[in-house]
């Protein structure tokens, strides 16, 4: 027998394979965020105060709203993910990341990637396609890092050494797949080739942003919550019938969505988004109930640690879905389309649930990894309420304004102006709640750059170490 | 370098899952949801007809708004015409209203198999006493049709004629223009009795 085959292996020294790569990823990813929720305040300040970035083209809101975006996704939630997604199936393979220097160099491709696009961006290179701005380069290294990144991740699949398939694996997979597909298939026929004309274009546009981020998120939020709520809590993932339902709903019907009820396309297209956002309550409500089952009653007190972070991030999963389905229904279309209405879903999806969740499992994941407590764990812990009551503050407003703002459009004897300047006094909590984010997004930050300085420090102490040692004759075997 | 003493803890803290199957009242909620939106789709998508936009849900309602040519535009034509200018007395099931107007359905005046006699009474107008399918009237009728142009009134001629059951023969706008120029200009409303001294 190959005496590898039964080789089991510590948690620490699994940990420690993800140590550099994951550094990398999350460095990088903490800091876009932060730029992102900055670039996002500063976008909306056209709002509160129309001139205040009226000389600097960089700043005007559709390329820094763009930006911010892209940011938030490309920047923080994706790197975030793969950096989860890779701790996650070393874990369960028991057994060390395969092709360590892999993913280490993908992370700074991709880092570089997101600094491209963005640049570009602000300085008006955008290729003017919603979550496709990154100009071609920005967008092959994006599709490059991701591809190194799925192959190191698939390479530990298949090292594990139970056969059985964990709910998170199915999850997380689905994920490392569906996105190389959708961003191909959009990047190829959209900014790349500009092959379809006409109205073919935003229906790409629209099917495209619903995979990412409706179903893409969905994937990776889920498998990642669907991993820390067993293991944080001790007790074995309930509802597992459920899970398989939900997920597969999810990739059949999910997928269909995402054509507005408004679009200037042939009936048959929203038509069948509609029936399919029917159908993808089912998913919602499947993995609602498993996480209701394996979180609640399970005796953890959170006190703002990584638990309240997945735990509020499903609760923001289930409402944003529930909201974002909501908008394929045609009676409330007509009334929420081209509103905030849409936009706070969005963000709440971005902020509120994968933002959540991928800050709880870095908390959760960071100590281990480096084998060292994180500097700051009262900063943590006050970043969750920060972030919690900063996404409410942030979403809710828009939520409700949206709403307004459509029945004041829909109402014959109200002026468009004042339909629009309804949401004004809206914003002006929303951007508040933005502040508490940025608040909270910072305290992550920090503790994530001072202990990777810690290390880096640690490192080059055993360095000097290593070589102003004395050399010991007896020590050199041969 | 593998974990042979128990100073490391092994990695086996892992989550597990219990295994259950997916109950059966959320398979039977997605069937009644797929069921629904399949009575949905019939009803909103047109059928995947690329020509087919909301707010209209299939090809058959959308050619009713079509521009039509030949007889079915005749018909449509005429239909219109007849339901902003005739309708209002003579109901737009034809079957008149009592003390208003008589029937069309099914009156001689109007089955006759020429129509020299029906252009008249629209072009003209009629007064007193007239029998129509076996009831007797006394009223009278204005020059109803007049004003119309040509075709219109043609056209709800032939419409009138090939409603309700009436099977007879369709008019055109040469043949109204021909008795328009016979009547000289004359729109003295007619008698029965005038009426009936006219060639059919
Ligand atoms: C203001 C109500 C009124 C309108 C509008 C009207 N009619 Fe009449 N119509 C009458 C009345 C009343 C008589 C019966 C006259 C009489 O008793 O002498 C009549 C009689 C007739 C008759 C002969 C009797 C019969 O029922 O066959 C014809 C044909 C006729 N109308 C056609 C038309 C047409 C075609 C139009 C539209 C262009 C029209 N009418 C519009 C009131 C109206």
């Amino acid at each position: 027998m190959n005496p590898t085959e039964n080789k089991t292996f510590c948690a620490s020294e699994i940990d420690a394979s993800c140590r550099v790569p994951l550094l990398a990823l999350f460095g990088g990813a903490a800091l876009w965020l932060v730029a992102g929720l900055a670039l996002g305040t500063a976008a909306v300040m056209t709002f509160h105060k129309p001139d205040m970035f009226a000389d600097c083209p960089f700043l005007t809101f559709g390329r820094a709203q763009a930006a911010a975006n892209d940011l938030l996704l490309y920047g923080f939630a994706m790197p975030a993910a793969l950096g989860v997604m890779l701790w996650i199936f070393s874990r369960l393979s028991q057994s060390p990341l395969a092709l360590p220097i892999v993913p280490v160099a993908a992370a700074h491709l991709w880092h570089l990637g997101v600094l491209i696009g963005t640049v570009a961006i602000l300085t008006g290179e955008s290729t003017g396609q919603t979550w496709l701005e990154y100009p071609r380069v920005a967008a092959v290294l994006l599709f490059a890092a991701f591809l190194l990144i799925a192959i190191t991740a698939v390479a530990t699949f298949g090292l594990r050494k139970a056969r059985e398939l964990f709910p998170s694996h199915w999850f997380l997979f689905a994920a490392l797949l569906w996105f190389p597909w959708i961003y191909s298939t959009a990047n190829l026929l959209l900014p790349f080739n500009h092959l379809p004309r006409g109205v073919v274009q935003p229906i790409i546009g629209w099917w495209f942003a619903n995979n990412l981020i409706f179903v893409w998120l969905t994937l990776v939020g889920v498998g990642v919550a669907f991993y820390f709520l067993p293991k944080i809590s001790g007790r074995p993932l309930t509802g597992y019938g459920y899970a398989l339902f939900g997920f597969l709903t999810l990739v059949f019907f999910g997928s269909w969505v995402g054509i507005p009820q408004s679009a200037p396309v042939p009936a048959w297209l929203p038509t069948v988004s509609s029936v399919a956002a029917a159908l993808a309550i089912l998913p919602v409500l499947a993995l609602a109930l498993v996480v209701k089952k394996s979180a609640c009653g399970a005796g953890v007190s959170c006190k703002g640690g990584p638990f309240c972070f997945i735990k509020f991030g499903m609760l923001g999963f289930v409402v944003s879905s529930v909201l974002y389905v909501s908008e394929f229904c045609p009676r409330y279309a007509r009334v929420l389309d081209f509103t905030w209405f849409n936009f706070g879903v969005t963000q709440w999806q971005l902020l509120g649930f994968a933002t959540m969740i991928f800050c709880g499992a870095i908390y959760e994941i960071l100590p281990r990894v480096m084998e060292k407590d994180l500097p700051f764990p009262k900063l943590a812990k006050v970043s969750f309420f920060l972030l919690a009551s900063g996404v409410l503050l942030y979403v809710l407003p828009l939520i409700i304004g949206g709403v307004e703002q459509g029945m004041k459009l829909h109402h014959a004897n109200v002026p468009f102006a004042e339909a629009s300047a309804v949401a004004l006094k809206f914003l002006r909590i929303s951007t508040t709640g933005q502040l508490l984010i940025l608040l909270g997004a910072l305290c992550l930050l920090l503790n994530i750059f001072v202990m990777t300085i810690h290390w880096k420090i640690g490192l080059l102490k055993q360095l000097i170490a290593a070589v102003t040692a004395p050399l010991e004759s007896t020590e050199v075997k041969l | 370098m593998s974990c042979e003493n128990s100073s490391c803890s092994a990695s086996n803290g892992e989550p597990t899952a219990t295994r259950s199957a997916a109950p059966m009242w959320i398979i039977v909620a997605a069937l009644v949801i797929l069921f629904v939106g399949g009575y949905y789709f019939d009803q909103h998508s047109g059928w995947f007809d690329p020509k087919v936009y909301a707010p209209y849900a299939s090809g058959e309602k959308l050619s009713a708004y079509q521009p039509q040519s030949g007889e079915a535009a005749a018909l449509a034509k005429g239909k219109a015409v007849y339901e902003s200018v005739c309708g209002i007395c003579h109901g737009s099931d034809g079957l008149g209203k009592p003390g208003q107007a008589p029937a069309l359905a099914g009156s001689e005046w109007v089955v006759a198999k020429g129509f020299n006699r029906l252009a008249h009474i629209p072009l003209a107008g009629v007064n007193g006493p007239i029998q129509v399918a076996g009831k007797d009237w006394n009223m009278a009728m204005a020059a109803m049709g007049a004003a119309l142009p040509d075709d219109s009134l043609a056209a709800v001629l032939t419409y009138i004629r090939g409603s309700w059951g009436n099977k007879a023969s369709a008019v055109s706008a040469d043949d109204i223009k021909k008795i328009r120029a016979s009547m000289g200009g004359a729109s003295v409303p007619c008698s029965c009795d005038q009426l009936k001294a006219m060639p059919e």
